[in-house]
């Protein structure tokens, strides 16, 4: 930014009067600068909106859809590309989730994530546990309790049932 | 015969080159780089003399003392390591020692006479007990493992599940570690290669677990909710870096094997997977995905509690970056990227330099051999060994099922 009245001190030379006005002109236009340096007021802006992470609870309890047939609450939530963000389609089903799920305050899930075969393996663990924490995110955010979600990435060690293995399948205990 | 070959092959034969045969030799004549046995660059003796450590295998008494003698002297001249001198010349270090029915006894001395180490190895075989001399003769002088005992680690599913295997560096002495129900994956193995550690799928959540190879025993490093993966031993092996998820994330944390406990050393909120140690064991370099592809990050380890580190993006003018490894020497990272919309291995200098594609055409998850001149990958299940500096490679094994990502010994 530049300024176009001067901030420097008075000259040699310049009356009282001079260096008064100097140091108006000074304070001006420092306040100017903080005003136009500054995007937004943050006293009079309202606080961002904090996005709280919740942490896992105990597993103890949980069965893993690799040691039985579990149901799954809805159909699997696809993941055309790479990334981790959910859609207005996963938002849907999500929704779905939970009005199905309305009468059953504390529903115990488990949240897996599948990645398709062709990703290199350890990113395809990162990126479907990430996916999974996202859903569960969400569905914490919706009203279901945290203790009660558990997920786990799967990577692309393992491939669920339907047609496409970018996936995240929410499956009830 | 052509009287310029005939001059040729008598010069080798006066001069004769830095490298000959054994356990290097064969490597380095799959893939093509050991001078005289299949192209690469030859380094004349006077050079050689002059610029290596110069050593000496003096004669070995015993029953199979002359055969033991000749053996370790073909060993050390593969390794590349040393000049290995005639009896006359004058040298750095000298070998010596003796050798019964394939048990062999040797002493490393220094210039002045002066004993640095003297091992009995009681293998059963001559062989065996000669590379693990040579390993240690070079591991004593250069401060670097040799090849001739390291172990590659890896995954296949030869057998229905995905399961880890260990072999040589030549593929062989395969050996099946695992029988885990559901399988297990993403392997590390120990830098003196004695524990692995590894991701069971045995309870039906990914857990880390270590297993002694040798004791057998084996225990749970993160028995912790969500997903545990991508165990990598850190330098002197005390510590395991883990991508972990219980704090509602997966991020990169670093386990001391002596206490238990971790600690988290990134901050990706993102998908992190793949770290790896810089060898001074003060930096890890992993794969993050912050949701636009993954991309290599490199985070300082603090070295003491409440210590305040750096966590910075390195790049490699790739979009695609995963399965990050640092070279045993600290000056290179492989990882794997995408080219034409195949898999491709490539190698940048650290900090800077231009980033170099090693393969193309599906190969992925690139792992440095213990000195650094070659590195194992996999490319369409099968399992390579890539000599960096001549760019001749090889696979060592071939109808294993599908092999994926492989781990040499740090």
């Amino acid at each position: 930014m530049t300024l176009s009245t001067p901030i420097l001190g008075t000259k040699p030379g310049c009356s009282i009067l001079d260096a008064r006005s100097s140091i108006q002109h000074l304070a001006s236009s420092i306040l100017l600068l903080v005003l136009s340096s500054c995007a937004s007021i943050p006293f009079l802006a309202p606080p961002a909106k904090e996005t709280v992470v919740y942490a896992l609870g105990p597993r103890e309890g949980y069965t893993s859809p690799l040691n039985t047939n579990l149901k799954p609450a809805c159909p699997a939530l696809e993941f055309g590309s790479e990334g981790f963000r959910l859609d207005a389609s996963h938002e849907h089903a999500l929704r779905k989730v939970i009005s199905t799920l309305g009468s059953n305050k504390k529903p115990r899930l488990v949240i897996a994530g599948y990645a398709p075969p062709e990703l290199p393996q350890d990113h395809a663990r990162a990126l479907s546990e990430r996916r999974a924490q996202a859903v569960r995110q969400r569905l914490i955010e919706l009203g279901l309790d945290s203790a009660n979600l558990q997920t786990i990435g799967f990577g692309n060690d393992f491939s669920p049932s339907g047609p496409s293995s970018g996936v995240v399948v929410i499956y009830q205990q | 015969m052509n009287p310029r070959l005939l001059l040729l092959l008598l010069t080798f034969a006066a001069t004769g080159v830095r490298a000959e045969g054994g356990f290097l030799g064969t490597l380095k004549s799959w893939v093509g780089g050991i001078p005289g046995l299949g192209g690469g660059k030859q380094v004349p003796v006077e050079a050689a003399k002059k610029t290596m450590t110069r050593i000496r295998v003096a004669p070995f008494t015993g029953g199979t003392g002359t055969s033991a003698q000749a053996a370790l002297r073909k060993e050390l001249l593969a390794s590349r390591e040393f000049f290995v001198a005639g009896p006359e010349e004058k040298v750095d270090f000298t070998l010596e020692g003796f050798s019964v029915g394939g048990r062999v006894t040797g002493k490393l001395r220094d210039a002045r006479g002066k004993e640095l180490f003297q091992r009995t190895y009681a293998a059963p075989g001559l062989d065996e007990n000669l590379k693990a001399f040579a390993d240690d003769v070079i591991f004593t002088i250069t401060g670097r493992p040799g090849l001739a005992t390291s172990r590659i680690v890896f995954v296949s599913d030869r057998s229905g599940r995905r399961q880890i295997y260990v072999c040589n560096a030549e593929g062989g002495e395969v050996s099946q570690v695992t029988h885990d129900r559901h399988g297990a994956v993403s392997p590390s193995l120990s830098p003196d290669s004695s524990l692995v550690a590894f991701t069971t799928y045995r309870s039906g959540f990914p857990v880390v677990s270590l297993l002694d190879l040798h004791a057998g025993w084996e225990r749970g490093i993160t028995d912790t909710s969500g997903t545990s993966f991508g165990a990598a031993f850190s330098p002197d092996g005390s510590h395991l870096a883990v991508v972990m998820s219980f704090i509602g994330n997966p991020e990169i944390f670093v386990s001391d094997l002596n206490t238990n406990t971790a600690s988290c050393v990134s901050d990706s909120i993102g998908a992190p997977s793949s770290p790896s140690w810089h060898p001074d064991g003060r930096q890890i370099v992993f794969s993050n995905d912050d949701g636009r592809g993954p991309k290599l990050q490199i985070v300082e380890v603090p070295q003491k509690e409440g210590q305040s580190t750096r966590l910075f993006h390195w790049r490699t003018g790739y979009h695609f970056c995963t399965d990050p490894e640092w070279s045993p020497d600290g000056r290179h990272i492989a990882f794997t990227t995408r080219k034409n919309g195949e898999w491709a291995v490539a190698i940048k200098p650290y900090p800077n330099g231009g980033a170099k594609l090693l393969q193309s055409g599906g190969a992925q998850h690139p792992s440095w051999s213990p000195n650094g001149h070659f590195l194992t990958y996999v490319q369409h299940g099968g399992l390579f060994v890539h000599d960096v500096s001549s760019g001749s490679r090889r696979q060592l094994l071939k109808g294993f099922g599908r092999i994926s990502e492989p781990r040499w010994m740090r």
